[in-house]
């Protein structure tokens, strides 16, 4: 077979999968709402606006980000430090964490009753801090896995030939990171671009975003057309920025030279650098969810455990644990093929970013639309989990498998290895690292259930965060309560999925010891 | 073989469950929470499989069942209610029922009434008590500087307890004069939230917000006594029932048209309207039992009944409010962008 034709055989099933649920959807919706469009509608200086503020607010976040993130993941990359491995899995706990309680969380501290005395509430700024919160995560983990990626010879000869610390940041290890960056910052533009949860918690409705108008507009007006539409010029940018980014990657991708650096014990003023770097971690992703811990803590502290005795509680459970597990590994299957497949394939490459440019409300209806006797069945549930969990698989593979060193596969079939031995023995251990980050990102993206408002559900399918939706649903502080403790009982199942996920290898475990 | 022997493994199995008992599928808002043990009993008694679907919130549903209406996910749905009967029986989703079922009050013209309730206003006690401001006595007083910023509603295109609040004050003051009043209301700082629940635990003063008034539902002083962890012996808020603020929410069940189990259906909405589910309805649904003589459990002595509502009827719900949605979108978060 040639490797067009093999590379079009592994695409098939992602391609497949794409189509059935998520351009097939989006246009079905279109086909139902094929009538006109709103005269004017995109002449409504209030869509402007929101438009406009959508991208602007995307944009701010995403420098907010960079100039915050990439500090401190250099501190997190370079220094070793108690707790250094447990920080880099703690930092994935915002991503599973339901909109709502983040938002009560940040409201615990900075709202008008906040613990920290100052009253943020529908200004710009807890807005930011919100999308800092949920996004820094993103950031840090990209740059840490770009930092650890540069030689530690070039960086010993940059420093030999007499260069201060920037400068070898300015000209070593900054030209590397960019793509990991970039591959990061995208994700964030596009997050904050399309999300429509935290925004509109946290900033009222004056700073919603296109996607909750869409949102207004498919699932109370029934205006199709209109939201149809809004959802094509809402893809006509995210696709581009998308676009444009799966060509920058192409472009900046490098091969991997394999002599990481190691993080050393931090001396003098540079403890000073890592407890400021941590400070810094801790305010803007940590806080919020010490906050919902502080208000567990309260609620057993006042009634107990019982809050827990609750046969709901085990069941929503038991559900998160098992459906989670069953979106990663679909996940993780179509995420190899659609990153074999994508090598050197742009239009493959961005394709991986569907899932997440695609409006979710327009893909829920579309599926509700196209498939209406299996829209109330667990598959297609999971199917759609899968959908949103599977790019990072393919996303974070896709990467590796550029920085993949060519000829040592090849040296090793000229010595005579079968393939599926120079795959155990040379790329495996090689992508393996990726495969984790993006099956850490998968699970964080199941277990968080992004959109799991906006599908049917069944009691018996309770889980964590519908759980958690349920009990803010009613009046009264038993309800307020419990949720805090679901929320943690989620960061608790979230953390365990990210050891299992992550548990370094003996080989890994051997290096760490050794340095 | 070993293919064989799975695929008819399979049919087998797909042949069995198409065979066994009957299965029943209801739509329900997400609110819905019937006590396990009696939809149980149902089960039995009916040699039934009961599936719940739960669609999102009463305007969701609705949506929902208008937009599978070719091909019907539900057999019979619960919790359509007096803003959304007249929307769904435009779309003719519903099999409108020959005999009216005419016992217990209130009546839900086009489905068989299940519960109602009141969408009003909750204040914060202790915020009113520690500002020694004295409560507002009318909707006006709420446009007066003394009650600047104080306000929490829920946006009426994306909530159903929001647009309840809406149309009552236009049942109230009439188009006109509701839309004026809500201009005013809006220069004296009413905050807008999506929904309920981010109404109530991220702007009510209550849990962590700065509002100290919110829409939300005449039974909530009691759900928070019901819900608290010192079985409080007073409710923290209470109901503001100010003229032109409260809204008469009635919640139905009906047969969805192109469903199946017709028979099944209607014992379930009979079911629903039963002793034992009417008794569980207040403490789970936060509702009111139609059927008369039901003793409701002690914690509703802290939720005041509102004596008098402003409830537009079904006809005129129907036909204007999407308008009336539109014009209010204008008025309150279009204008001053």
């Amino acid at each position: 077979m040639s490797e067009r034709g093999h590379r079009t055989g592994l695409a098939l099933l992602p391609l497949a999968f794409l189509l059935l649920m998520s351009i097939l959807p989006l246009l079905r919706l279109l086909q139902e709402g094929q009538g006109a469009v709103s005269t004017g509608l995109f002449a409504d200086r209030y869509l402007q606006w929101r438009v406009l503020w959508s991208l602007l607010q995307a944009a701010v976040s995403c420098v907010a980000a960079l100039l915050i993130g990439l500090p401190i993941a250099w501190c997190l990359a370079r220094y070793r430090f108690p707790g250094r491995s447990l920080s880099l899995r703690l930092l994935m706990l915002p991503f599973v964490m339901p909109t709502l309680v983040a938002a009560m969380g940040v409201l615990a501290l900075f709202g008008p009753q906040g613990l920290l005395g100052i009253n943020l509430q529908d200004t710009p700024w807890l807005l930011l801090y919100g999308n800092l919160f949920f996004n820094l995560p993103l950031v840090i983990r990209a740059a840490c896995e770009g930092l650890a990626q540069i030689p530690a010879s070039r960086l010993a000869a940059a420093r030999t030939l007499g260069a201060t610390p920037w400068r070898v940041f300015w000209r070593v290890e900054w030209p590397a990171v960019r793509p990991w960056l970039l591959s990061a910052l995208c994700l964030v533009f596009l997050y904050c671009f399309s999300g429509f949860g935290l925004a509109l918690l946290l900033g009222g409705q004056r700073y919603a975003t296109v996607e909750v108008e869409i949102y207004q507009l498919v699932s109370y007006e029934l205006n199709l057309a209109d939201a149809g539409a809004l959802a094509l010029l809402m893809l006509l940018v995210t696709g581009t920025v998308a676009t444009l980014y799966a060509w920058l990657e192409r472009r900046l991708a490098a091969p991997l030279k394999v002599d990481p650096v190691l993080p050393r014990r931090p001396q003098g003023m540079e403890w000073l650098q890592l407890v400021a770097a941590l400070a810094l971690l801790l305010l803007f992703a940590g806080l919020p969810l010490l906050a919902v811990l502080w208000r567990a803590v309260q609620a057993v502290a006042a009634s107990g455990f019982s809050l827990l005795h609750d046969e709901e509680v085990l069941l929503a459970l038991g559900n998160s644990a098992r459906f989670s597990a069953m979106a990663v590994l679909l996940a993780a299957l179509l995420g190899w093929l659609h990153a074999l497949a994508a090598r050197g394939s742009l239009w493959l490459r961005a394709l991986a970013f569907l899932p997440f440019v695609v409006s979710p409300v327009c893909v829920a209806f579309g599926l509700l639309l196209l498939y209406p006797q299996w829209s109330a069945s667990l598959p297609l549930l999971l199917a759609s989990y899968a959908l949103l969990a599977y790019p990072f698989v393919a996303r974070s593979l896709a990467g590796a498998l550029d920085s993949l060193p060519r000829h040592w596969p090849q040296a090793a079939r000229s010595l005579g290895a079968s393939p599926l031995r120079v795959f155990a023995r040379i790329e495996w251990p090689l992508l393996r690292p990726a495969f984790r980050r993006g099956l850490a990102f998968a699970a964080a993206t199941a277990l968080g259930e992004f959109a799991v408002t906006l599908f049917l559900s069944r009691p018996e399918w309770l889980t964590l965060t519908t759980l958690i939706y349920q009990r803010l649903g009613r009046p009264g502080a038993d309800n307020a309560a419990s949720a805090m403790l679901l929320a943690c009982l989620l960061m608790l199942l979230a953390l365990l999925a990210f050891l299992i996920i992550e548990w370094p290898s003996a080989a890994e475990r051997q290096l760490r010891k050794e340095s | 073989m070993q293919l064989f022997k799975t695929t008819s493994l399979i049919s087998a199995l797909l042949l069995a469950g198409l065979t066994h008992a009957a299965e029943l599928r209801v739509l329900t808002h997400s609110s819905f929470a019937v006590s396990k043990p009696l939809l149980a009993e149902f089960e039995q008694q009916n040699g039934v499989k009961l599936s719940i679907i739960k669609a999102g919130d009463a305007g969701e549903m609705v949506n929902k069942l208008i937009l599978t209406r070719a091909n019907p996910i539900a057999d019979v749905v619960y919790g359509i209610d007096n803003t959304m009967m007249g929307k769904a029986a435009t779309a003719g989703v519903l099999l409108p029922e020959a005999a009216e079922r005419k016992s217990g009050q209130p009546q839900l013209p086009g489905a068989t009434s299940i519960d109602y309730g009141y969408v009003t206003l909750n204040y914060d006690k202790a915020w009113f008590a520690k500002k020694q401001l004295p409560l507002p006595k009318t909707l006006e007083d709420l446009t007066r500087p003394a009650y600047k910023d104080l306000l929490v509603v829920e946006n009426p295109a994306t909530s159903s307890p929001g647009l309840a609040f809406l149309l009552s004050t236009i049942s109230a003051m009439g188009e006109t004069k509701a839309m004026a009043f809500w201009a005013r209301l809006r220069d004296n700082g009413v905050k807008v939230s999506k929904g309920w629940t981010e109404a109530y635990y991220t702007d009510f003063s209550r849990n962590g917000g700065a509002r100290p008034i919110v829409v939300s539902y005449a039974t909530s002083p009691a759900a928070e006594v019901f819900y608290s962890k010192e079985k409080l012996s007073t409710s923290p808020t209470a109901n503001l029932l100010l003229p032109g603020a409260v809204f008469q929410q009635v919640e139905g069940a009906a047969l969805v048209k192109g469903g199946q189990q017709a028979a099944l259906a209607r014992r379930f909405i009979a079911f629903l309207r039963s002793d034992a589910v009417q008794k569980d309805i207040p403490t789970s649904m936060w509702m009111y039992p139609v059927q008369p003589g039901i003793a409701l459990d002690p914690v509703f002595q802290h939720a005041e009944k509102p004596a008098a509502h402003t409830t537009p009827n079904q006809q005129q719900i129907a036909a204007n409010s999407a308008g009336w949605v539109g014009k209010w979108t204008r008025i309150v978060l279009k204008s001053g962008q």
